[in-house]
């Protein structure tokens, strides 16, 4: 296609969208809004889904070796766990490390902690903190670990783990779940409203054919207009969320600083691509499909 | 410039809309196709910008073989037959100018051209001074002036109307017929479908009569003729 014709039939779409004032702009309305609700639910969606991996992150697994293990049992453990094909992060963590840790947490009250220090009067034991590749392996991977020799007793938190992963599982599938039903949503709404703009003006497709227009004479005005409508329609949600967000992650900063929510430019990347995309592809799309029912002629 | 042989045409199993057409039309030629709702004239039309292909038989417009035509050159054949509607069919939305300038911007004009011929057009038919303004503000007449104007626009061979007059006062129509025999002196084959009586023998043109879908009379300087 030439420049010339390019720049015609993009001319083109541009006056339609203007001359077709009301019809655009609820158009526009249509679109924006349906990328408004599923826009926000995804950044919903997004923070829970990293708040749930955040917490399944800190879950790990400690193995705690008895005092009176030997030298030869110790190292035949720590090659095992180092070589567990499953595990990610492998600390050995001493005794005198964790009293060090437990005075710390133990703030102002560390002095009940005074003439434990010494190596001999060290109630706590040796141990190695343990982080899986995949969380939910957790459980299964300290069964295992309890038959290794030289582990004592192995410690991950059974029973609160296993509900924590299980809840966490089903608010992804919710949330995936929401997510298909509101794009098919926004897909249905989206298309429809876009083949209602080219169904009011199915006597001027005639028309066209009337005067010996090429289909893709007709076709490619139709299509620019649709590329516009849905990408206005798209821009639209997109700064409302942006500026929406900036605010809820800076107050959340101020006041509930233990959650942190995703960085507003990372979100904003993942949801310029979908929204950009589905109001982009569906305007398109919507009228390519539309038009080609009234070009029979 | 048309050549119908044996034509049948048929859209389900009872009706039968037109029978053993056989029909020449010559370059230059001003026709007149009459008959009564139903007996077949819009069918013949529509086969002419190959709106539907016919079931039977042959048609040749400007040599063309239309049962052969493909789909995606019926464009280039509409470009060169100019089409007048009873109902006018203008784009409501754009205005006099850019009605007949859209004609002519389709078959890939320059700008240039454009902006020299649409006011020679208007001109023409008398519109010079309702360039600017929409269908809506205009009168009957002038819709169909306009409608005329972008017929006429790519100077077809063949302007086609269909009940030009149907929706205008005796006067106007006149004016009208006036304006398609203006053309047809110019060298354009003009073929006008329509149930108007009196107009038809003033003109005293060729006539072809339809009746139920047959040719039952086809008379140079003919009159209206009533079926049985």
């Amino acid at each position: 296609m030439h420049v010339r014709s390019l720049l015609y039939f993009f001319g083109e779409a541009l006056k339609n969208v203007i001359r077709h004032g009301w019809m655009s702009i609820a158009s526009i309305a249509v679109v924006s809004i349906t990328l408004l609700i599923l826009g926000s639910f995804m950044v919903i969606n997004y923070n829970v889904s990293l708040l749930a991996e955040d917490i399944k992150g800190q879950v790990q697994i400690v193995v705690y070796i008895e005092d009176e293990t030997d030298e030869k049992l110790r190292s035949e453990l720590q090659r095992a766990l180092v070589a567990h094909p499953e595990l990610e992060e492998v600390r050995f963590v001493s005794k005198e490390d964790a009293m060090e840790r437990l005075k710390r947490q133990m703030g102002d009250r560390a002095f009940l902690l005074e003439g434990y220090e010494e190596k001999d009067k060290n109630p706590l034991r040796d141990s190695y903190e343990l982080r899986t590749r995949v969380p939910e392996d957790i459980p299964r991977v300290a069964r295992e670990l309890m038959n290794l020799p030289g582990a004592g007793y192995v410690d991950y938190g059974s029973g609160v783990v296993e509900p924590l992963f299980q809840f966490t599982g089903v608010i992804r599938w919710i949330g995936f779940a929401f997510m298909v039903g509101l794009a098919l949503t926004a897909v249905f709404l989206i298309s429809h409203t876009i083949r209602l703009t080219v169904f009011i003006r199915r006597k001027e497709i005639m028309i066209m054919k009337y005067v010996g227009a090429t289909d893709w004479f007709i076709r490619w005005p139709f299509i620019f207009e649709g590329l516009i409508l849905g990408l206005v329609g798209a821009v639209v949600p997109l700064v409302i969320i942006f500026y929406s967000y900036q605010a809820a992650t800076q107050w959340m900063q101020g006041n509930i600083y233990f959650i942190s929510l995703i960085p507003v430019d990372d979100i904003m990347q993942e949801l310029v691509r979908v929204l950009a995309f589905l109001g982009v592809a569906l305007g398109v799309l919507g009228s390519a499909i539309s038009v080609r029912r009234f070009l029979k002629v | 410039m048309i050549e119908i042989y044996h034509l049948y045409q048929q859209y389900n199993d009872e009706m039968i809309a037109l029978r053993d057409i056989n029909l020449v039309i010559d370059r230059g030629e001003f026709v007149f196709i009459v008959g009564a709702s139903g007996a077949g004239k819009s069918t013949l039309l529509k086969l002419f910008l190959r709106e539907v292909k016919p079931s039977r038989g042959s048609i040749k417009i400007f040599g063309r073989d239309l049962v052969r035509l493909r789909n995606r050159e019926i464009p280039y054949l509409r470009r060169n037959i100019g089409m007048v509607f009873q109902d006018f069919r203008l784009l409501q939305d754009r205005n006099v100018y850019e009605n007949v300038a859209f004609s002519m911007r389709v078959t890939g004009v320059s700008v240039r051209e454009i902006r020299k011929r649409v006011p020679l057009t208007l001109e023409l038919v008398g519109l010079k001074d309702k360039v600017f303004k929409r269908p809506d503000e205009l009168s009957g007449g002038e819709q169909q002036r306009v409608c005329l104007a972008r017929a006429i626009i790519n100077r077809p061979a063949m302007v086609i109307a269909d009940e030009p007059t149907g929706n205008l006062d005796p006067v106007t129509a006149m004016d009208i017929l006036n304006l398609l025999q203006e053309i047809n002196i110019r060298g354009t084959t003009v073929i006008v479908a329509t149930h108007a009586r009196e107009l038809v023998d003033r003109l005293q043109k060729r006539v072809i009569v339809l009746d139920q879908g047959r040719i039952i009379s086809d008379q140079e300087r003919g009159v209206y003729l009533n079926a049985r």
